[in-house]
């Protein structure tokens, strides 16, 4: 009876042990696929035979067929150079069989990428943070949002930014160690980038102050051609320029939501 | 009884505070109030004259604050308009002789004799200013439509908020010729940057001038545009608030239509 229970007990362990064996490749699976934002994030490793990778890429991909057409893909075959060979073929798999929009190398060692390699990388990042709600809920931004009307007489002084939902009367002082934004009549001479950060800026949506100040450059005579429209004014060249904010989009060039 | 205690103040000197403390007062009393007009510019007195009462000055708002006379001694009665009456400024103290309980206590003194009280606030945002409105309940923001006056005016009213009396506006010395002409800011584009309230719009007229030289209420001269703009506001005051704004407008009567094409009026 004894001799019969060990000699099963030998049989279950060879059996487990197969089992596990069975089990380990598929731990460190060759090709992993994430969603990212509007796009996917293919982890590979490139270790595994050519074959196999792209067995499994279009395994992976032709699950998902749906949501593959002109999605951006990010590749990410770790820390490694080189693999170039790989990377193009997978493109060229990708591209033909599944009409991704783009493909990216991620590499995350080296700084001296390719421009659009880093691009990729650095809109991969900030995809991540704009999607990843946990992410924003943290974050903090140093301004002071004020609503109503600031009359002749009244100083606001603030460290970070500064944002009034109102006007601004001639006679009062609005001085902050960022950003001044104006969503009414700015009448009143402000000092933006207190005391000096020349990268600030000056935002009203009917902009007609005497005079601003920002960082250590003062702008005597504004531009009056500008009134009526929105005004976007910064520091070019160590002089204040104004310009049409609608014309010139300053902030479009910023592909994601970024903290000011 | 229990009065009213409107102070009315601008900021800038030279606007218009007097005259029209002395019209709305006249004008509030023709209305059949019991009406107090208390001339705070101390050492600058010129409501007595506007109201043609200056001869009969023997004690002024020092003397009952100071408690050297009781305040019926140093009320004078106006002859013309019944139930109107003066407290006088001294005209050899500073402004720093009041002081702010001493102005309570008289104005608590006042508000139980009168229906209303018009407190006629000297130039300025110091002491004058703080003693005028210190028992204010209501307070009137007179500006002229120009721009010193306007930001003056903006930053007495931020002060006035800032006691918790919500003011409201008159805008004084209209030129209707000079806003059609773009000339003169309108009604309109004070509103624009005072946003408060508006009681009235008065225009300019010769008769306010006249007025103040021979001591007669402005109120009294029918034939005064700006009288009759006061006797709206005082109305407004007193309870009629559906009452509309009038703007001043240009003469459009054939007469000045003549006049003008030969050349002998602009």
């Amino acid at each position: 009876m004894w001799l019969k229970n060990n000699k099963m007990n030998k049989h279950n362990e060879m059996e487990l042990s197969i089992v596990q064996n069975e089990a380990v490749a598929p731990s460190i699976p060759s090709v992993k696929l994430k969603g990212v934002g509007d796009g996917f994030l293919v982890t590979i490793n490139p270790a595994i035979p050519e074959e196999e990778i792209y067995k499994e890429l279009s395994d992976l991909f032709g699950r998902l067929k749906h949501l593959t057409v002109n999605a951006k893909v990010v590749i990410d075959i770790g820390n490694i150079e080189g693999y170039d060979a790989l990377v193009n073929n997978i493109k060229l798999l990708l591209k033909s069989k599944f009409d991704v929009g783009s493909i990216t190398r991620l590499n995350q060692k080296s700084s001296s990428n390719s421009v659009s390699g880093f691009d990729g990388q650095h809109n991969i990042e900030n995809n991540i943070r704009a999607n990843n709600n946990k992410g924003w809920i943290n974050e903090r931004s140093d301004a002071l949002i004020l609503t109503g009307r600031v009359r002749s007489g009244q100083k606001i002084d603030t460290k970070g930014h500064l944002v009034i939902a109102g006007n601004v009367n001639p006679g009062a002082e609005l001085t902050a160690g960022g950003n001044i934004i104006v969503l009414g009549s700015l009448l009143a001479p402000v000092y933006a980038g207190y005391p000096d950060d020349d990268e600030a800026f000056v935002m009203a949506l009917d902009f007609r102050p005497p005079n601003i100040q920002i960082g250590g450059v003062v702008s005597m005579e504004i531009n009056s051609e500008l009134s009526g429209k929105i005004v976007y004014a910064t520091v070019k060249d160590n002089k204040i320029i104004t310009e049409d904010y609608i014309k010139t989009q300053p902030f479009g060039k910023i592909p994601w939501p970024t903290i000011m | 009884m229990e009065g009213k205690i409107i102070v009315v103040t601008s900021g800038k000197g030279g606007v218009g505070k007097t005259t029209a403390t002395a019209s709305i007062g006249a004008a509030l009393a023709l209305e059949g109030n019991r009406v107090a007009v208390i001339d705070m510019d101390i050492g600058l007195r010129n409501l007595d004259i506007v109201l043609g009462l200056e001869n009969r000055i023997v004690f002024n708002i020092v003397d009952v604050v100071n408690k050297r006379c009781n305040l019926s001694q140093a009320l004078i009665r106006d002859r013309r308009i019944e139930n109107l009456f003066l407290v006088p400024a001294s005209q050899s103290d500073n402004k720093d002789v009041l002081t702010t309980l001493g102005v309570q206590r008289l104005a608590k003194q006042l508000k139980s004799e009168f229906n209303y009280v018009i407190m006629d606030s000297p130039a300025g945002i110091e002491k004058g200013f703080e003693n005028s409105v210190v028992a204010a309940d209501e307070a009137i923001v007179v500006c002229t439509p120009d721009v010193s006056s306007i930001k003056d005016a903006d930053r007495v009213i931020g002060l006035l908020y800032a006691r918790s009396i919500t003011p409201r506006l008159i805008v004084n010395r209209i030129i209707p010729e000079m806003v059609v002409r773009g000339d003169m800011l309108s009604h309109e584009d004070v509103m624009d940057i005072l946003s408060i309230d508006l009681l009235g719009l008065v225009p300019m007229d010769d008769q306010v001038v006249i007025s103040t030289n021979t001591g007669v209420p402005l109120v009294m001269q029918n034939q005064s545009l700006a009288g009759q703009a006061f006797r709206r506001i005082a109305k407004r005051i007193n309870g009629e608030t559906d009452l509309p704004i009038q703007v001043p407008t240009m003469k459009t009567g054939i007469w000045s239509k003549i006049t003008q094409k030969l050349g002998l009026t602009k």
